[in-house]
């Protein structure tokens, strides 16, 4: 079976075409109806949870701190469900962050841009020369936010199986046409690309339990194995690596960890200025 | 256990074949090790296998041209891929040309015997095991 992980430059327009495509292929549609679950497990507020995800709203009194956590709760979500495999996914950034599994297809619908400016003439009652200009800015802001965040450029085609433009194509041909790709073989789950997903999902388990105490991570999994990254003074890296290896071994799935430390050279600068 | 399952099983390192044969055999597979991917292929075209397992890279002949090999000369015949260099455009690629399975090395000879008791199920055989070592997928 397969995954469709669908994104848009207009948060509505892709949302309807998630919807008709999960309807058409019967596959269950995960979206942003998640968020309150996330909230709840996170305890972080679900607002701040949705503003994750907003590439252009305020960031005042939003730390990075709690940004990251709020996306990695997210995504520790998204990938939990994604491991049922016949999912619709929208509006979760997962195309950002679920890389390297054949059996996920990846869609970027493009509304037409004419229809854009002119909604966002309508949702901000400002002209249309003001809305198109509103319009790049926030393109860029997104451009930005998925660079920063997850160092990839979401407005790049090549990160995704196909490209639709709604300018020329119908969105019911749209539906169709995903649907119809998602049939093919290659686009069939394996025991690899299982394995690549359950990777996947260990490894966000894994961080967002190191997150509670440490924010500078990056974990990796393959099987039972984990592998730890972070940054640390020299003194401090012996529990440091302690803690990694307590803490990750209690997480269900792992059977071994593996803890590399490099020195934190901008704390150490820091502390000898 | 399913009687008389034909496995071939390509692998050009030779420690492949020795520890997957016996851990096949245990399921009721009779399996023909080859080393070399010519010497398969004429197998191939004598015989009408179950089941084809194949690693992907390989000196002169890789898996992917086995895997069209054993297309042109049977459909009935499941291919299963190994790989040490597992990478998503070409599980992609080996699902497009009719692969079975696609499996990742290393891995454990449950998860290559799960893997041919549901080729035996498509088959309409059976092959029942239960799990000797850990699954840790």
């Amino acid at each position: 079976m397969s995954i469709i992980l669908i994104s848009s430059d207009h948060y509505e327009t892709g949302r309807v075409v998630a919807q008709q495509v999960a309807a058409a292929t019967g596959y269950a549609l995960l979206d942003r109806g998640i968020l309150g679950e996330v909230a709840s497990a996170s305890r972080i507020p679900e607002p701040k949870i949705l503003k994750s995800l907003e590439p252009t709203s305020s960031k005042v009194g939003f730390p990075a701190k709690v940004r990251d956590r709020a996306l990695a709760s997210i995504q520790g979500a998204v990938m939990a469900r994604l491991l049922d495999d016949k999912m619709v996914c929208y509006g979760l950034a997962a195309h950002l962050y679920v890389l390297g599994v054949s059996h996920v297809l990846k869609i970027r619908i493009l509304c037409n841009e004419e229809e854009r400016v002119s909604l966002m003439a309508t949702e901000r009652k400002v002209g249309i020369e003001k809305a198109r200009k509103l319009l790049k800015k926030q393109d860029a802001a997104e451009k930005r936010w998925s660079l920063d965040v997850f160092g990839r450029d979401e407005t790049n085609p090549s990160q995704y199986d196909m490209v639709i433009s709604l300018s020329q194509i119908e969105p019911d041909e749209a539906v169709n046409a995903i649907v119809e790709t998602v049939s093919y073989r290659k686009f069939q789950s394996m025991t690899y690309s299982i394995k690549c997903l359950r990777d996947k999902e260990l490894s966000i388990r894994v961080k967002l339990a190191l997150m509670e105490k440490y924010n500078d991570v990056d974990v990796t999994a393959d099987g039972a194995t984990v592998v730890v990254r972070t940054k640390a003074l020299k003194r401090e890296k012996r529990k440091k690596t302690e803690n990694i290896r307590a803490l990750a071994g209690q997480i269900q799935g792992v059977s071994y960890v593996e803890v590399h430390v490099v020195r934190d050279i901008f704390r150490q600068a820091a502390e000898k200025a | 256990m399913a009687k008389g399952l034909e496995v071939l099983l390509l692998d050009d390192e030779p420690i492949v074949g020795k520890r997957l044969k016996p851990a096949l055999a245990k399921i009721g597979c009779n399996v023909e090790v080859f080393e070399d991917a010519k010497k398969a292929l004429e197998r191939i075209d004598q015989k009408e296998f179950d089941i084809v397992v194949t690693d992907i890279r390989m000196d002169e002949i890789d898996g992917l041209q086995v895997l069209e090999h054993v297309r042109q000369s049977s459909q009935r015949t499941k291919v299963i891929m190994i790989t040490g260099y597992a990478m998503m455009a070409v599980a992609r690629e080996a699902m497009e040309k009719g692969a079975f399975d696609f499996i990742a090395k290393p891995f454990k000879p449950d998860d290559l015997r799960k893997i041919i008791a549901k080729a035996a199920k498509a088959l309409g055989s059976t092959i029942q095991f239960e799990n000797s070592e850990t699954d840790g997928s």
